[in-house]
């Protein structure tokens, strides 16, 4: 795939958010210069610009056990930032921590600079703070393309009024969320799927599937829970090449957890690993995967 | 012989309201509702007694799917915290609840002695046994309105969504919608059409009792619902009629089969329906109608 699967025109919706998608001054970290993140924002711009995502001291235990313990991470506007860490390191509850599936013990986290820490998933999705899942939750018995609409942000089409009294109106709105649908499917190689029940589709085309449906979102921030797992060695380069091209043209920050450190370490610039419930190092991937804590907590020493 | 055809006739139609709405809860969202028939009963009740003290018959068949829906609110509320398993049971307790007030209520509902003299349809156009035939037309034009209404609801951003819920309701918070509201919704609307089944079965049979709405009655929904294929409306339909012709097949067979009480029979018949159900579950489980899945 080249830049020619990229759908033209632009691939926001109308009237989305005036967050500052292309064209924003971007310096050589990947941060905003100047340039307000959001509405909202624009007092804080002036000051120094809170970061997009932090999260200080999240802890969350089940039972007795802490499987997220005190975990602090930061993540830059339009920045790619991975996760690593064994298996049952913690990584997964902490994006249920951040995205709100879960509610923490302790600590809290912030979008854009206003504390989201209580607010519900549907509330943060809102917001722009989107996220897939482990094991990929499509709707099994909805096509492709239903799967993505479903996702369409708020429309009148789903109040039980409007469906029976305003017809026209929803028919018209439907049909402009179809239009983005199709590009989003377009430009995830997802067209020929299209009409296809999303239960029938391969484990990498749900992965991509999912990635469509938060797309719909137009969000300013995407968590991936492991979007390469599964997935063929061509297929994961067609994934990566994507969330670079969302990265560079929508602006799209991505926070990713992934087992395969290869793929990752070429797309993120920030690194965060985990072990028994904590961040054990961060920072630079090259640097973060050579440090000797990591090589023995993470691979036992195999490396 | 007419007469019969056209009694099964309305019953089955009767039928087919309910599956309709039992089809819209668990069949598109994936609501569980064991107490469907407590819908079907104070739609039934509310009809019958409102007519009864002087009321016109189409009010009070409004009030009685108005009623009906409304009684579902609470229960749609609850089932936001509930599990499915729960709701199950709480879904039937409340049903046995209905019935068991209905009952106990002897001032407003003459209790288990029941309630005679409801006005039949269409008895004031004083066109004797007709009365009966437009009742059926009555019920055939209701049910493809609902019919219509539900494909049109289920083809809507709104139907994708219920049946999004009904394949992965944490997915659909984390898309920032609101599943709460809907499923409420869908509880409510589901309830009135079975209120509105009540206020025909009320006018149909003319006298109302609390043990015609036992359980069994939601049980026989559920089956007619599951025989067509849950999620299809078509299927509700087809449902409905399979069951009434089984049911009312199955009365014929104590004249084939002499020797067989009325008691052991309903027995048979509810063994049958076992039997039946759980070769669906085994050979079809997406229901006559629901394409075969791999
Ligand atoms: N709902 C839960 N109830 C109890 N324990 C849980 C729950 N969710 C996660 N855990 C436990 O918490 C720990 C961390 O789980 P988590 O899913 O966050 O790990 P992970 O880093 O994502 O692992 P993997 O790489 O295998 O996906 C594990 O030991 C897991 O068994
Ligand atoms: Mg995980």
């Amino acid at each position: 795939m080249s830049a020619k699967g990229r759908p033209e025109g632009e691939l926001l919706p109308p009237g989305g958010k005036a967050r500052s998608a292309k064209g924003a001054p971007v310096s050589a970290k990947g941060r905003p210069e100047g340039a307000p993140a959001s509405p909202g924002a624009t007092a804080q711009a002036a000051r120094a610009a809170p970061p997009l995502l932090a999260a200080t001291g999240l802890v969350k235990a089940f039972g007795g056990f802490r499987a997220v313990d005190d975990v602090a991470f930061e993540v830059a506007e339009r920045q790619l930032t991975g996760i690593v860490g064994t298996n049952g390191a913690g990584k997964s509850t902490a994006f249920a921590l951040v995205a709100g599936q879960l509610a923490p013990d302790a600590g809290s986290v912030t979008l854009g600079g206003d504390d989201i820490t209580r607010l519900s998933p549907s509330a943060r999705a809102r917001r722009g703070l989107a996220r897939t899942f482990q094991v990929p939750r499509e709707f099994t018995h909805l096509t492709v393309r239903d799967n993505l609409l479903a996702a369409a942000p708020r429309t009148s089409g789903e109040t039980l009024s409007s469906v029976f009294l305003q017809p026209r109106r929803v028919r018209a709105e439907e049909a402009a969320q179809a239009a983005i649908a199709e590009r989003w499917l377009a430009f995830l190689n997802l067209a020929a799927v299209a009409d296809l029940h999303a239960g029938k589709l391969s484990g990498g085309q749900k992965k991509l599937l999912e990635l469509g449906r938060v797309l719909m979102l137009a969000p300013r921030l995407i968590l991936l829970d492991e979007p390469f797992a599964g997935v063929n060695p061509v297929l994961i380069g067609e994934i990566s090449a994507r969330i670079r091209e969302l990265n560079a043209t929508e602006g799209i920050a991505f926070v990713i957890i992934e087992h395969n450190l290869e793929a990752l370490k070429r797309l993120v610039s920030q690194l965060y690993v985990m072990d028994r419930g904590r961040v054990i190092a961060e920072g630079d991937p090259a640097a973060v995967l050579a440090d000797a804590r990591v090589q023995e907590a993470y691979m036992g020493g195999v490396i | 012989m007419t007469a019969y055809l056209v009694a099964v006739g309305i019953v089955a139609l009767i039928y087919m309201l309910l599956t309709l709405g039992l089809n819209l809860q668990y069949g598109y969202t994936g609501l569980i509702n064991f107490g469907h028939v407590a819908f079907f009963a104070i739609g039934a009740y509310a009809s019958a007694l409102l007519t009864l003290s002087g009321w016109p018959m189409a009010p009070a068949f409004a009030v009685g799917t108005l009623l009906a829906g409304l009684a579902a609110w609470p229960i749609g509320l609850l089932s936001l915290r509930l599990s499915d398993d729960y709701l199950a049971v709480v879904t039937l307790g409340f049903s046995e609840a209905v019935r068991i007030t209905i009952q106990e209520e002897r001032w407003l509902t003459k209790g288990v002695q029941g309630l005679p003299g409801i006005p039949r349809m269409f008895q004031s156009l004083g066109i004797g046994e007709y009365a009966e035939i437009a009742t059926l037309a009555l019920l055939v034009v209701v049910n493809a309105a609902a019919v219509a209404l539900v494909v049109h609801l289920v083809r809507s951003p709104y139907g994708r969504l219920i049946q999004a819920i009904r394949d992965d309701e944490v997915a659909v918070e984390a898309l920032g919608k609101h599943p709460a509201r809907l499923k409420v919704q869908v509880f409510m609307v589901g309830a009135a059409l079975a209120g509105l089944a009540g206020g025909f079965y009320a006018h149909f049979i003319t006298y109302l009792s609390p043990d015609q709405f036992l359980p069994l009655v939601t049980f026989y929904v559920w089956i007619a619902m599951i025989i067509g294929g849950p999620g299809r409306t078509a299927g509700a339909v087809a449902g409905a009629t399979i069951l009434m012709v089984f049911l009312e097949g199955s009365r014929f067979t104590r004249e084939l089969v002499p020797g067989v009480s009325e008691v052991q029979l309903a027995s048979v018949r509810i063994a049958m329906i076992g039997l039946a159900l759980i070769l669906m579950t085994l050979y079809r489980p997406q229901g006559i109608f629901g394409e075969r899945k791999e």
